[in-house]
């Protein structure tokens, strides 16, 4: 089948009246919870989750996926108006978007970030279309060595690339690797870590991991923040037209913001947020005028959102053509897929054909909506900003609780997720992060039978991983990014010891 | 002791106390070999991984200063609190007095009025039965008395 026609099947997948309301529904969803500083795509997705089990297996994926990419869009209000990330991925547009706000350029940061977002959706939606193909060609000739290869890859780049310290991510990725052996042993059907009851033998709920998690511990940590500013200046639709020499000035950063974000957003382990800081220091180091960055530089915001919300799309490649999440959000889509039975991979474009280019078509759909909700509408958002958050918590807490029953109908779910939100509040306490922990979990069982089998195959010889080049390659890789981290970490901890003991001598 | 930076001290511990309990509890299991892996080997090597990389993490905290961890009690404590009774009256009371009393308790946590409590807890409940008892059909008890 040629390109042309799969689009033309996904517009027709895409269009169905439900399939756009729901794509409508999660990117307005999104664009909430991205506007909202505190609550990221993770939890707004995991909250999604067990509404996912009463609608069809379409309309679930282009909701979630519509959260993820539209979190992306409305993270960089807050950013400009207040100084703080709507999400992770917008943490950088706070450096040039404040400033432009206070130099009273707010509706023209707000307008440009939206265009390099559009901008960045589409290049990234283009490279889903050109490379998944691609990849689905080479995933069809992996076996098991190469899939367990790949995810030592990808949890390997996931636990070290984005944490400080590359012990404390593997630590958190193998203790998620763990929790997902929790229940009823595939092969040999006997329960595992039940400890004698019931509702364990079918594992730990993903819902309700994934709510107690990132949905508790993150409410519990954000009640006590002061949130004392309020945003008093209004948006208009005169105040958001940039000029003549805006327009010129984000150009060229969108297209290599864009580029950026799609390649990074595709490997695994880097993501959205990686791209967006990578974007900003390749427009510093290329400005002809490096000081202008940080006073409120246009190209210091169109070029990461560009960037994320590229990489927002190209993350939806290893996670469709391959059934390799390379991040806990994609690892939660993954998980949204398997629930209703189906299994990403090399065979997703072929078996499901509606489904696979519907998402893609639904995401040029929703890129489309995003603009509107987010120009004409931007009124609207900045007023949601000034919503206290001790209103809003009590509520997102009750729809938690309300999701993770109406999953199995059942209130032991509930008791796990309390009990989930006190060990993740702890694990925030000690500075763990709970994201590598959700990537090994739903990638554990995969994990284990892949080995199972790879060794199966082999009759038992290890060397089997590395006498298969496109195995060995992604290990050799993965090993390098390991040596890496581990120095990088190494390094700054001396640094850090030399700066103390400088100071203790001039102290 | 004091001034050790006790987050990946006690974060190691905890991990290390936790592999070796996975590991050990997986004997269990049947191991198996390498060949023809038994639903204990994956677990007990995952165990195994895990308390070495506490090792890993407790170890250099010993020699490196932290600060100290503060806890938000109280947040916790009524959060918890509102799961709790969530869960217990759910089956029992319905969904609207359900969702008063969680609201009532999780909003306790901030420095809200009592009577901006009662009105949250109030169009809390009246959203919620709308969605999930109204919206989405949910298989509920609304009420005390309803079946």
């Amino acid at each position: 089948m040629d390109v042309l026609d799969s689009l033309l099947l996904g517009l027709e997948s895409a269009l169905q009246p439900g399939i756009l309301l729901y794509c409508f529904f999660g990117v307005f969803l999104g664009t909430f919870i991205g506007v909202l500083p505190g609550i990221g795509p993770l939890a707004a997705i995991s909250l999604l989750l067990p509404i996912t089990y009463h609608i069809e297996p379409t309309a679930a994926i282009v909701m979630l996926a519509g959260v993820y990419y539209g979190a992306e869009y409305g993270g960089s209000t807050a950013s400009i108006l207040l100084n703080l990330p709507g999400t992770a991925a917008n943490a950088v547009t706070c450096l040039d978007g404040h400033p432009m706000a206070k130099q009273g350029r707010a509706g023209v940061a707000l307008f440009m970030t939206t265009i390099a977002s559009l901008g960045g959706g589409l290049t990234g939606v283009m490279a889903l279309i050109l490379f998944s193909p691609i990849i689905v060609e080479i995933g069809l000739k992996f076996g098991p060595a190469e899939y367990f290869a790949l995810m030592v890859l990808g949890l390997i780049s996931a636990s070290t690339l984005a944490s400080g310290s590359p012990a404390k991510g593997m630590a958190m990725v193998v203790f998620g690797l763990l929790l997902g052996t929790v229940g009823t042993d595939v092969n040999s059907g006997i329960p595992r870590f039940d400890f004698g009851i019931t509702e364990m033998m079918d594992g730990i709920s993903l819902v309700g991991l994934a709510m107690g998690l990132f949905g508790i511990s993150e409410i519990i940590n954000s009640i006590t923040l002061k949130r004392d500013k309020k945003i008093t200046e209004k948006i208009t639709m005169r105040s958001m037209m940039p000029t003549k020499k805006d327009a010129k000035d984000s150009a060229l950063p969108i297209v290599r913001g864009a580029g950026i974000g799609s390649f990074f957003g595709s490997l695994p382990g880097t993501g959205a947020a990686i791209a967006s800081f990578i974007a900003y220091a390749v427009e510093k180091r290329t400005a002809k005028d490096p000081t202008r960055f940080g006073k409120g530089a246009i190209e210091g915001i169109s070029a990461p959102e560009a960037a994320n919300n590229a990489a927002a799309q190209t993350a939806f490649i290893p996670t469709l053509t391959l059934g390799i999440p390379g991040s806990a959000t994609m690892a939660i889509m993954l998980g949204a897929l398997i629930i209703h039975g189906i299994q990403p991979g090399p065979l997703l474009m072929s078996e499901q054909p509606a489904l696979f280019w519907g998402l893609i078509v639904s995401f040029l759909i929703g890129n489309i909506m995003l603009v509107i909700l987010n120009i004409p509408l931007i009124g609207m958002w900045v007023s949601i900003l000034n919503i206290p958050y001790r209103i809003l918590y009590p509520a997102i807490l009750l729809f938690i609780m309300m999701g993770v029953y109406s999953v199995n109908n059942n209130t032991f779910d509930i008791y796990v997720v309390a009990l989930i939100g006190i060990v993740g509040y702890a694990m925030s306490l000690l500075r763990f992060e709970a994201a590598p922990l959700l990537l090994g979990f739903i990638l554990g069982p995969l994990m284990e039978e892949n080995l199972k089998r790879a060794l199966l195959l082999s009759r038992g010889d290890m060397g089997t991983f590395i006498e298969r080049p496109i195995s060995m390659w992604l290990l050799i890789i993965a090993f390098a990014i390991l040596a890496w981290s581990l120095f990088s970490a190494f390094r700054s901890s001396l640094r850090r010891r030399t700066v103390a003991k400088e100071q203790a001598k001039h102290g | 002791m004091q001034n050790r930076d006790i987050r990946d001290l006690l974060g190691g511990i905890a991990l290390i106390a936790l592999g070796l309990f996975a590991a050990i509890h997986a004997q269990q299991y049947e191991i198996g070999e390498l060949r023809r892996m038994g639903p204990g080997y994956f677990p007990t090597a995952l165990g195994i991984l895990l308390a070495i990389l506490g090792v890993f993490i407790a170890i250099p905290a010993l020699f490196r200063e932290g600060t100290r961890i503060k806890i938000e009690w109280k947040s916790l404590f009524w959060v918890m609190l509102s799961i709790v009774v969530f869960a217990v009256f759910l089956d029992r009371l319905g969904l609207v007095i359900t969702s008063i009393s969680t609201v009532l308790a999780s909003s306790m946590a901030s420095d809200l009025t009592w009577r901006g409590r009662f009105i949250l807890s109030g169009s809390v409940a009246v959203i919620t039965y709308v969605i999930f008892g109204f919206g989405l059909g949910m298989l509920i008890p609304i009420w005390p008395w309803s079946p």
